[in-house]
């Protein structure tokens, strides 16, 4: 049980900076995941956190203790890493005890501990196999037993499901999910997949080029985005974003051969962003945009049809009902639900309103 | 363009084969038909392309009667020692090298690569007055350390090559465990790395039971001479005509060398970091 604090945390490699000052507070048992595109500086941050790699500039505190010079070891968390590193020459159960025999603890107590994280994870009867005899979700059980065994404050996940097909990925998921239900503990977790994110934290933090866009609840990212940048990298297909054009008064702008209207906002809004479960296609009428579908994929259960608005540049994306079918090239109006707008101000920053918008032809 | 599995190809091929095989084994075909000819049958005008009555006479006696045995003793306890010392130095270097970032990791590795530019009676020009005035001209020690510098580089090389491909995240799962640098070497890093030690273990110890020109340079005695200028003061001299002795001898001495690529070859290939990571 822990509660992890980062203030004005800093990594530089030289003169470059990675990360660029981050705040967090990770409460006592919470399930925080960092996404963010390749690059943004997650793993380098967990890095920190588990100690491997030193904080430049500010501190990191483990229950108010500040543990900035306090090796791995010694700071009560486990990591789970992405290839999941482990000893190939060791069994199972060597793999999992490697930690407590480097502390000294009792055999008895080991075998009794590695048992139990075994049964949890069931891998009772794999104690005594090497990594190479075992299929890729063993293996990745045998990580995640190997930290379960240490009984840490604080688990941290470097994309655990990573190298997983998406089968086993999903299991493994679902896997994660009981594990956090049934030990309570502290939990940090690296993805690069916004549904492993979605899905599995309490509280989402968006990383990008070194900073912290925006820490919030999965559906407080979702649907109150902060930023341009988290509205495109939440949701899956991206939400779509359009120019508006010159405004015409009464918060009335132009847009895609169309026009919107915007309730007053304090800052000019320069863009909005449509999520595309938030667009229909229909017949084409007074309080529609107009375009041509450039392409459908069917999933199933949903379509997603790409259509090029007419006198638009951009191709936006509509997420449909799977039993919906269209022609490429077939012209079609698209509806916007238009209580759900997102507007973005020049910086990128969202800007709320009170009212709701209006679209028309 | 010159078609690679028409016949006429084939047949260059299997011809090109045959002569590089020839030119490789026949000296060594007829070590091994000479060793085991009798005496008679050796100095006649015509050689039996095989031998017509085998005997094992030559290596009796050269085990029983000459200096052999010792000789082979000694180059056994020398190169050994060499080995274990190139190997274990190269071990620490070569993981130093790849795995940790320090100023003059890169020149220093660099400086040590080109001692193997240098031919080896080169360096040992200037290692005889070292070895002179540290009092170890003439003992086995002095021949030990000199052989590091035959194998010393390219061992470093070979295993720094190795380390620089076991996975940082292995290392890092060790150090978040608890386990200190040194430890992590020991018990995680050196267990996976038992190819590339033989390996590097059977090159040094080859260089050392190869050498002739140190070894007559620096040893004197006769008690403490090693297997190459052992065979070469024994059977290559003016008053010598026992070639089937000098045969037999030869193959005793590059025995060793044949059973143990026989018996680790199977380290060269296999590797055992299967299942470390994905």
């Amino acid at each position: 049980m822990a509660k992890l604090e980062l203030s004005g945390v800093k990594k530089s490699y030289g003169s470059t900076d990675v990360l660029k000052g981050i705040d967090l507070t990770v409460e006592d048992g919470e399930f925080v995941a960092f996404v963010g595109p390749s690059g943004c500086g997650k793993s380098t941050l967990l890095r920190l956190i588990c100690g491997l790699d030193e904080i430049s500039e500010g501190t990191m505190a483990i229950d108010g203790h500040i543990v900035n010079d306090v090796p791995p070891s010694k700071r009560g968390i486990a990591m789970v890493f992405q290839s999941y590193a482990l000893y190939p020459h060791m069994s199972v159960a060597d793999n999992m005890g490697y930690a407590l025999r480097l502390a000294g603890t009792p055999n008895g107590e080991i075998r009794q501990r590695v048992q139990a994280a075994a049964r949890i994870l069931r891998l009772d009867a794999y104690l005594d196999r090497k990594p190479r005899q075992l299929s890729g979700g063993q293996r990745q059980r045998v990580a995640i037993g190997r930290a379960i065994v240490r009984e840490p404050k604080v688990f941290l996940f470097d994309e655990p499901l990573s190298n997983l097909d998406a089968a086993l990925r999903v299991d493994m998921r679902i896997e994660i999910a009981r594990m956090k239900e049934r030990l309570g503990t502290t939990m940090v977790y690296v993805t690069h997949d916004q549904v492993e994110a979605m899905t599995l934290a309490d509280k989402i933090v968006v990383l990008n080029a070194g900073k912290v866009e925006q820490i919030g609840s999965p559906l407080e990212l979702y649907n109150k985005p902060g930023n341009r940048f988290v509205a495109g990298f939440i949701g899956s297909p991206k939400m779509n974003f359009l120019k508006l054009g010159k405004g015409c008064g009464n918060g009335s702008y132009a847009v895609a051969g169309g026009s919107v209207t915007l309730p007053v906002f304090a800052h000019a809004p320069v863009e909005i962003g449509i999520r595309p479960e938030h667009l229909t296609l229909a017949e084409r009428g007074k309080n529609t945009l107009s375009g041509v579908v450039a392409m459908t994929e069917h999933l199933g259960s949903d379509t997603y049809a790409y259509v090029a608005l007419n006198g638009a540049e951009e191709t936006v994306v509509a997420r449909i009902p799977g039993e919906k079918t269209f022609r490429p090239r077939q012209e079609v109006g698209v509806e916007v639900d238009a209580s759900v707008i997102h507007a973005f101000a020049a910086d990128g920053t969202a800007i709320t309103s009170s009212g709701n918008a209006r679209v028309a032809a | 363009m010159f078609d690679l599995s028409s016949r006429q190809a084939k047949t260059i091929f299997c011809v090109a084969l045959a002569f590089i095989g020839f030119f490789l084994f026949f000296p060594i075909y007829w070590l091994v038909i000479s060793s085991i000819k009798g005496n008679t049958e050796l100095y006649r005008a015509v050689p039996t392309p095989v031998p017509l009555a085998p005997t094992l006479e030559h290596f009796v006696k050269a085990l029983t009667a000459g200096k052999l045995p010792m000789y082979l003793g000694n180059s056994l306890i020398v190169s050994g020692a060499s080995a274990c010392l190139v190997t274990i130095l190269a071990l620490y270097a070569g993981y130093s090298f790849a795995k940790y970032r320090y100023a003059g990791r890169q020149p220093v590795m660099l400086f040590m690569l080109s001692a193997q530019m240098f031919p080896f009676g080169l360096l040992l020009i200037s290692l005889y007055p070292m070895m002179s005035n540290l009092g170890l001209l003439d003992t086995r020690l002095g021949l030990i350390l000199s052989y590091i510098v035959f194998a010393m580089p390219v061992s470093t090389y070979m295993l720094y090559s190795y380390f620089s491909q076991v996975p940082d995240e292995l290392i890092d799962a060790a150090r978040a465990d608890g386990a200190s640098d040194l430890r992590i070497f020991h018990t995680i890093v050196l267990p996976i790395s038992v190819p590339p030690v033989v390996t590097v273990f059977l090159y040094s110890f080859m260089w050392s039971w190869n050498d002739l020109l140190y070894s007559m340079t620096l040893i004197v005695s006769d008690d403490k001479r090693t297997i190459g200028p052992g065979l070469l003061l024994t059977y290559l001299n003016e008053v010598n005509s026992d070639w089937g002795g000098a045969m037999a001898a030869s193959l005793l001495a590059s025995a060793p060398i044949v059973i143990a690529f026989m018996f680790l070859q199977r380290y060269f290939i296999q590797g055992v970091t299967a299942g470390a990571i994905k």
